[in-house]
């Protein structure tokens, strides 16, 4: 039998931790949503992969509900499109969130822009997240629903590649439905995919094309 | 990219660990992911190799277990594991929110956290 003599090691530890990760952005979103909550202020945190359709749809509701209240946008996304510029023409109140990483937003980031404006005459605030497909539970904003937004572009197993998304999701909008048969895409598989994730998860179809579904949506938004 | 923002806390979290302690060195941290999170193991041990270079938790490993996830049915009171959907397109069944018994909504109430659970290190 071969012995081997090791040098002896300086003392290992083992301590026991239990230390959360995502427990101080979920702190700070509590406090964003109380601060929100303070001024009745509604918050939607809209997310969907990049050309979904978020900056686009923002827009087509800030037009509809901008004369009945006060709304406006956070956009932490930074892709420079014309329907950016078009949220910004309609005069509502829009802070660009520019994260470090160009990761997601967070709690932090969010808390930041609600100091930069006057909350006081506010009702609603969309909060257009990084077109980036994380689940939304991760990272919450202390926003009131959040909202995915899927285009039927994305192809037919959008929703079965990207589950976590949905799990967290309190609203699923299928977007670009104009598109649907030149993508021949089946929008009612598509959303049979989401219920069997999510069984009463509420999907609403949209077109920015042509407007189909956008009156539900802002209906379902300020019932919200 | 999400993985390295949480690669990045978790290495703050551990490193203000060390400066409160007298350690040497770093052995190994262990992770605990929920399996409702989507955390890609891969990606996160990829951004704390690179992040953790030059620092006391240089050449440690990072060992990540996942944590199973429990639901609960508001409308039948199912409590257990998640119904898992198995011909989605992706390598491992997917967990749902569709309650094994009712066919409901349920709601997940473990497997959605990310925690440091022990970390291993030389004094
Ligand atoms: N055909 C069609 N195009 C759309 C629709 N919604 C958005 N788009 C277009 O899709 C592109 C990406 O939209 P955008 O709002 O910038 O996506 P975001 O990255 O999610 O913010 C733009 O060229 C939009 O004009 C839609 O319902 N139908
Ligand atoms: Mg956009
Ligand atoms: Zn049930």
């Amino acid at each position: 039998m071969i012995q081997t003599i090791e040098a002896s090691p300086d003392e290992i530890y083992d301590i026991e931790l239990e230390h959360s990760l995502l427990e101080a952005n979920a702190k700070l979103a509590k406090e964003n949503r109380s601060l929100l909550d303070r001024h009745g202020i509604a918050s939607i945190d809209v997310m969907g992969a990049i050309g979904s359709g978020k900056t686009t749809l923002i827009g087509r509701l800030v037009e509809r509900l901008k004369d009945r209240l006060g709304v406006a946008v956070f956009n932490g996304d930074a892709t420079i499109s014309s329907d950016a510029d078009l949220i910004a023409r309609q005069n509502v109140p829009v802070v660009q969130i520019a994260t470090v990483n160009g990761c997601h937003l967070d709690a932090n980031l969010v808390g930041k822009a609600l100091r930069k404006i006057d909350l006081t005459k506010l009702k609603l605030i969309f909060i257009e997240n990084i077109g980036n497909l994380i689940c939304p539970a991760e990272f919450p904003l202390g926003s009131k629903a959040r909202v995915v937004v899927v285009s039927v572009t994305e192809g037919q197993y959008m929703v079965r590649k990207h589950p976590h998304m949905f799990l967290g999701a309190d609203l699923v909008v299928v977007n670009k439905i104009d598109l649907a048969s030149a993508m021949e895409v089946s929008i009612e598989d598509l959303i049979a995919d989401v219920h069997k994730l999510k069984p009463d998860l509420k999907v609403i179809r949209t077109s920015c094309k042509n407007g189909v579904g956008l009156d539900e949506l802002t209906a379902s938004l300020l019932a919200i | 990219m999400h993985e390295l923002s949480i690669a990045s806390s978790l290495v703050d979290s551990v490193l203000e660990f060390l400066d409160a302690h007298k350690v040497k060195k770093v052995l190994t941290v262990r992770l605990a992911v929920g399996e409702l999170n989507c955390v890609e193991a891969e990606q996160l041990c990829f951004c704390y190799t690179a992040i953790t270079q030059k620092t006391a938790m240089e050449n440690s490993t990072l060992e990540i277990e996942t944590v199973a996830a429990v639901v609960q049915c508001p409308r039948c009171d199912y409590r257990g594991s998640p119904k898992y959907w198995e011909d989605a397109r992706s390598a491992a069944p997917i967990p749902t929110l569709e309650c094994p018994k009712c066919q409901g909504t349920v709601e997940p109430i473990q497997g959605n956290d990310c925690a440091i659970k022990t970390i291993q290190f030389v004094a």
